[in-house]
């Protein structure tokens, strides 16, 4: 493969994109976007509403088909986007344009040489697509081959022993475990939990039909094996057997959102897209919701992406965040150098903003107001992501580099 | 400090299919004016019934059970839809919960939001208008009077005096509104321009013709005889000057095509820049005061002010008043205002000896209905003529007697005939159902428990409606002797000119417009000139909570509900929205009712905390006492379970959920999630136990047979390391 990512990288974000059409123009919901996250960690994503944190989630799980940039899970590509490879083309065009324009005499020799680059990025290009869309049947193709891997020795002996009885069983279970690795996704391996634990549960299926949906569409119908795993799992997340015959208005809110774990659990997933996961309940529920998520991560080894817009819960239950601005990852680092060492001002003004239960330090305190117009002067030092000291990511320019590493020196 | 919203005894139930959820029980708070309130409790707690329930909009199966609300002299849970409709919205408005369903999908932003401004309007100059005059006649009543015991004042000179106080008033305030337009005009344009000036300067894209025309237009709006003083040709100027300009713009491309709307010329800048100096000078000026001038105005219209040096305007102004009219308004004022006081005392002291008679009989006697009524209609009609009708602040006590006693009588009468119907079918379900178990049935559902009154205890109601009042006439009985007449009244004037001002305080279209976008900006709609004629879906969540708070603030509430108004916001735009709520409660000295699940959110907000669960407040104080020196276990439980930005170590949840209000527990409604529960926790509800002046709460950890109970960890380190922070102290300890 032609990226090197170091094997306790989990999943990479390089260079997403995800625009929107909006009439003639493009909204830039996620813009040049890249982080790792690694095996094991929880890693939060912060910004104010509207500034394309759910977005990058979503794109991240192919909810809407990404416009640039790629996607890397265990280091096989599963998302990529045309857009950066079609403005390598246009920018191509245009110089060898200017080059035929100088020189109009080798023509046909310049256009020839243009071709030939042109045919090159669009071969990387489809390669990219192709491998992205396949993703999921070569990983389905690989695990068909194990499984028959597995099994023709054992039909083998089977026939040749001549136990009938034997035979037939052992071709069903080779049946069954053959379709569920057929169906068997790479993508299932990262599973969502979405914010409103109202609107995203269906109020006509049981919660068992919601929690086994996952499992039912994988090609399982051993209703025993089924009815088990969502007992295991909902006592997993706290609630008890009896609770997967009713339905969904029949619970609480933080019991919704549970079901809402147990769903996205129910896959054996590596890792987990939390968005928003307790926004929308009641803060002692929101402490429970938080401790399972903990005690889950512990238990299954999970790697969380943590989007959420309070900060306190993501400082208490992160190990990295990232924080965002209008599209833009503008600062990422460890969460406790992070509420240290806060350099970029949008954090800045995020830090200043939280509010603490502490009455007389809230009366004085100094709101810092993020004003990008003021802050930056970006008209000819253009910003890009950097690293200002070790795992400190800031997105800045030349002038402004040099002025945070003085600062991060200075303390 | 007085109370402007009383919450009395309130109780509130809904009919549900499985029974009669009672999701408020029994709570009584003041609100403050001026203060912030905040309630604080879990989803369920019943915090927003109780606020819905001030405003009257209740859902249809609710019962309101008992309980007083008390407001600006009436009680709210009493008078008709029709009284309520000029309170509601107008007086105490709603910031609601879900910005989803409170916008009407169809009608555009900006009507919504200046609808309640145009239609209010209306009314309200009217309703001025009558109280302003009917106060007014009072005053002149009670002049007249006392001139017949006083030869210091002129009877024959009383009603020109009280025509002239009405008509300059009238006039003053109708100058002084005109002088607002220019300057809170001035005052935008300013910031226009600057933020034009910035925009251009850091190669932004402008509009520049669009917005050019737009500063003329505002700029001629600033010209006003007291504001713009001698400067009326320059701005004429200016205006000119800039429409030539905008004639005179350009858009310059570059080779690319590529357009660079921030290039200015030197002379639009330079003009832009007089502009500015013009308006910082206008706006530096000192302000007129227009009750003076307005005086003089009406004795002299033909005359002019040499407006120049305002400081001397003022200064003459006020020294013309005082001779030719204030002193001596003032000096008839104060005797009118001593002569109905006394009135009303004597009037109190004869209601006492009736009073007195009245509870005899309805702590006593057989009632009948007939006799009871016709007793309670003397002593409301002897209590109403005893009120002070001279003092401007209401005795909400003594105002909302009448319905109160009404009320509670009816109710004795009501209970005395459904009380046994009632017992009847208790008694016919529990046999059924003692009969269908006796037969070896598997019984799944219980006798819905009876609604049935102690006759006593509505007898002792109708008592204690009397008692209150009876204390609350002989305090003031008591405290005659420390009346400040003059205080009350320069109040009492102050009270009338604010009547006027809403009188002369009329808005056009086009006002209501230009505040609405004011508004929009001030809540944090960027664009706002826009988003003012786009419709409800296309903004988004945190932006359609934001236009609900500019439509509850549009109609300037004295009382403002907020109802988890930032819950679905993020935190920048939260501490935004509590700034903008904090700097409007200073501005307009509005009083505040804060509903949150959040305390965190509350720190920054509230004057006083109300912690609510399961329809009952469990503990109560200043927001020193619940942060600092927390009482109540649920409130540990609350502060514990949000993490803040110091924890590491495993967040205390609250285990289970809150109980079902259908059948609400025996005891303390906490104590089944509560590791700090006693065996009397489950037996009996705990009192309110007073830990200081201003804190309260109910658990009985706090009786003085319990053992001593530790504050949990966590919040013991939080508070010693908050103290760290503030320097040593808080005030709580």
């Amino acid at each position: 493969m032609q990226n090197n990512i170091p094997s306790d990288v989990l999943l990479r974000v390089d260079n997403l994109c995800q625009y929107f059409k909006l009439g003639s123009k493009e909204l830039h919901a996620v813009d040049h976007v890249s982080f790792d996250i690694k095996k094991g960690e929880v890693f939060g994503l912060v910004g104010e509403s509207g500034c394309g944190k759910t977005t990058t989630g979503r794109s991240i799980i192919k909810i809407h088909q990404i416009t640039g940039g790629n996607v890397f899970y265990k280091g096989q590509r599963i998302a990529a986007g045309t857009r950066g490879y079609t403005d390598r083309i246009a920018a191509i065009k245009k110089e060898y344009a200017e080059r035929v324009a100088s020189d109009r005499s080798n023509k046909s020799a310049i256009l020839k040489e243009r071709d030939g680059k042109i045919a090159e990025v669009r071969a990387e290009m489809k390669a990219a697509v192709a491998e992205a869309r396949n993703c999921d049947r070569n990983y389905a193709a690989k695990l068909v081959a194990e499984v028959d891997a597995e099994y023709r020795p054992l039909i083998e002996k089977a026939t040749a022993s001549g136990d009938s009885a034997e035979l037939a069983r052992v071709k069903k279970e080779y049946k069954a475990k053959r379709r569920v690795a057929q169906k068997t996704r790479l993508v299932t391996q990262i599973q969502m939990i979405f914010q409103d634990p109202v609107s995203s549960l269906n109020p006509r299926m049981t919660v068992r039909e919601i929690i086994s949906e996952g499992l039912v569409i994988n090609g399982i119908r051993d209703k025993e094996y089924i009815d088990e795993k969502v007992y295991e799992i909902l006592e997993l997340v706290g609630l008890v057997r009896e609770h997967a015959g009713r339905y969904p208005h029949e619970f609480s809110g933080g019991q919704k959102q549970r079901i809402g774990i147990a769903r996205s659990v129910i896959m054996r997933p590596e890792m987990i897209i939390a968005d928003e996961p307790v926004s929308a309940l009641d803060v002692s529920i929101q402490a429970q919701v938080i401790n399972l998520l903990n005690e889950l991560k512990e238990q299954l080894g999970l790697t969380i992406l943590f989007i959420a817009h309070d900060l306190s819960v993501v400082k208490y239950f992160s190990d990295r965040i990232g924080v965002m601005y209008f599209g833009k990852l503008v600062e990422l680092a460890d969460s406790d150098e992070l509420f240290r060492h806060p350099l970029h001002p949008y954090t800045r003004s995020l830090l200043s903003a939280i509010p603490l239960p502490d009455p007389k330090s809230e009366k004085n305190r100094k709101r810092i107001i993020y004003k990008p117009l003021e802050e930056h002067d970006y008209s000819t030092d253009l910003p890009s992501l950097r690293e200002v000291s070790p795992g400190h990511f800031v997105y800045c320019n030349d002038a402004e580099e040099n002025k945070y590493r003085k600062e991060l020196q200075g303390e | 400090m007085d109370n402007i919203i009383e919450v009395k005894n309130l109780k509130i139930s809904f009919r549900t299919n499985s029974g009669i959820l009672k999701a408020v029980r029994n709570i009584s708070f003041n609100l403050h004016r001026g203060e912030t309130l905040a309630i604080v409790g879990e989803s369920g707690s019943g915090k927003s019934v109780t606020s819905k329930a001030i405003l009257g909009i209740l859902a249809g199966n609710a019962i309101v059970e008992s309980g007083e609300i008390l407001y600006d002299g009436q009680d709210m849970l009493k008078i008709s839809e029709e009284d309520m409709c000029k309170i509601r919205g107008d007086k105490i408005s709603m910031i609601f919960q879900d910005p989803l369903s409170s916008l009407d999908p169809i009608v555009k932003i900006g009507r919504q939001i200046t609808e309640a401004m145009i239609l209010k309007n209306k009314t309200n100059r009217k309703r001025a208008r009558v109280e302003f005059n009917s106060m007014l006649a009072k005053l002149k009543e009670n002049m007249l009077e006392a001139a017949q015991s006083h030869p210091e004042i002129n009877a024959e000179s009383v009603p020109g005096i009280i025509e002239t106080f009405d008509k300059f008033n009238i006039l003053a305030i109708g100058l002084e509104n005109a002088y607002n337009i220019s300057y809170n005009s001035a005052e935008g344009l300013l910031g226009d321009v600057k933020d034009f000036v910035f925009r251009a300067s850091k190669k932004q894209s402008l509009e520049v013709k669009k917005t050019l025309l737009e500063f003329v237009s505002v700029l001629k709006l600033t010209k006003n005889p007291f504001f713009s003083v001698g400067a009326d040709a320059e701005i004429d100027a200016l205006c000119s000057a800039i429409t030539k300009e905008r004639d005179a713009y350009k858009v310059t491309k570059d080779e690319n095509g590529v357009a660079h709307t921030y290039i200015l010329s030197d002379t639009l800048l330079s003009t832009l820049d007089s502009v500015e100096k013009l308006l910082e000078r206008l706006l530096a000026a000192e302000r007129p005061n227009f009750f003076r001038i307005g005086y003089y105005r009406f004795r002299n219209p033909e005359a002019t002010l040499d407006l120049s040096d305002m400081a001397a305007v003022n200064k003459m102004a006020l020294e013309y008043l005082n001779r030719e009219f204030m002193e001596e308004f003032i000096r008839y004022e104060e005797l009118a205002i001593a002569n109905s006081y006394e009135k009303s005392l004597a009037k109190k002291r004869a209601a006492l000896s009736l009073l007195a008679e009245a509870r005899e009989y309805y702590e006593t006697a057989p009632l009948t209905i007939a006799e009871a009524r016709s007793m309670a209609k003397r002593v409301i009609a002897e209590v109403e003529g005893s009120i002070d009708r001279l003092e401007y602040i209401k005795d909400n006590v003594a105002y909302t007697f009448g319905s109160s006693l009404t009320t509670a009588v009816e109710k004795y009468f009501r209970y005395e005939k459904l009380n046994p119907k009632e017992e009847a079918r208790y008694e016919k379900q529990n046999a059924k159902r003692d009969a269908l178990i006796a037969r070896g049935k598997k019984v799944d559902w219980k006798v819905a428990p009876k609604n049935v009154y102690d006759l006593e205890d509505l007898r002792a109601e109708i008592v204690s409606v009397i008692d209150r009042l009876v204390r609350s006439y002989n305090r003031a009985i008591e405290r005659a002797g420390e009346r400040d007449i003059h205080a009350h009244a320069v109040g009492l004037i102050d009270y009338l000119k604010e009547r006027a001002s809403e009188v002369v305080y009329k808005i056009t279209k086009r006002m209501a417009r230009d505040k609405a976008i004011k508004l929009m900006d001030e809540v944090g709609i960027p664009d706002a000139r826009i988003r003012y004629n786009q419709y409800p879906f296309e903004f988004s969540g945190g932006m359609r909570q934001r236009i609900v708070i500019a439509i509850a603030l549009a109609a300037n509430p004295d009382v403002l509900i907020c109802d988890e108004p930032t819950t679905a916001l993020d935190v920048t735009l939260q501490a935004q929205i509590l700034e903008l709520l904090n700097k409007l409660k200073a501005e307009r000295n509005l009083s505040v009712i804060f509903i949150t699940h959040d305390l965190g959110v509350v720190a920054n907000m509230a004057d006083r905390i109300a912690v609510m669960y399961a329809g009952k407040i469990v503990e109560e104080g200043t927001s020193e006492d619940v942060f600092y020196d927390p009482r109540h276990p649920y409130t540990w439980a609350l502060l514990s379970s949000m993490p803040d930005l110091d924890t590491n170590e495993k967040l205390d949840a609250i285990p289970g959920t809150p109980p079902n209000l259908i059948y609400p527990p025996v005891g303390d409604a906490f104590a089944a999630r509560n590791k700090y529960a006693m065996k009397i926790d489950f037996e009996m509800q705990p009192p309110m136990f007073r830990v200081s002046e201003t804190h309260k709460a109910a658990t009985w950890l706090l009786h003085p047979d319990a053992p001593k109970v530790e504050l949990p960890k966590a919040i013991r380190d939080r508070i010693e390391r908050m103290k760290l922070k503030n320097g040593g102290c808080t005030d709580a300890e």
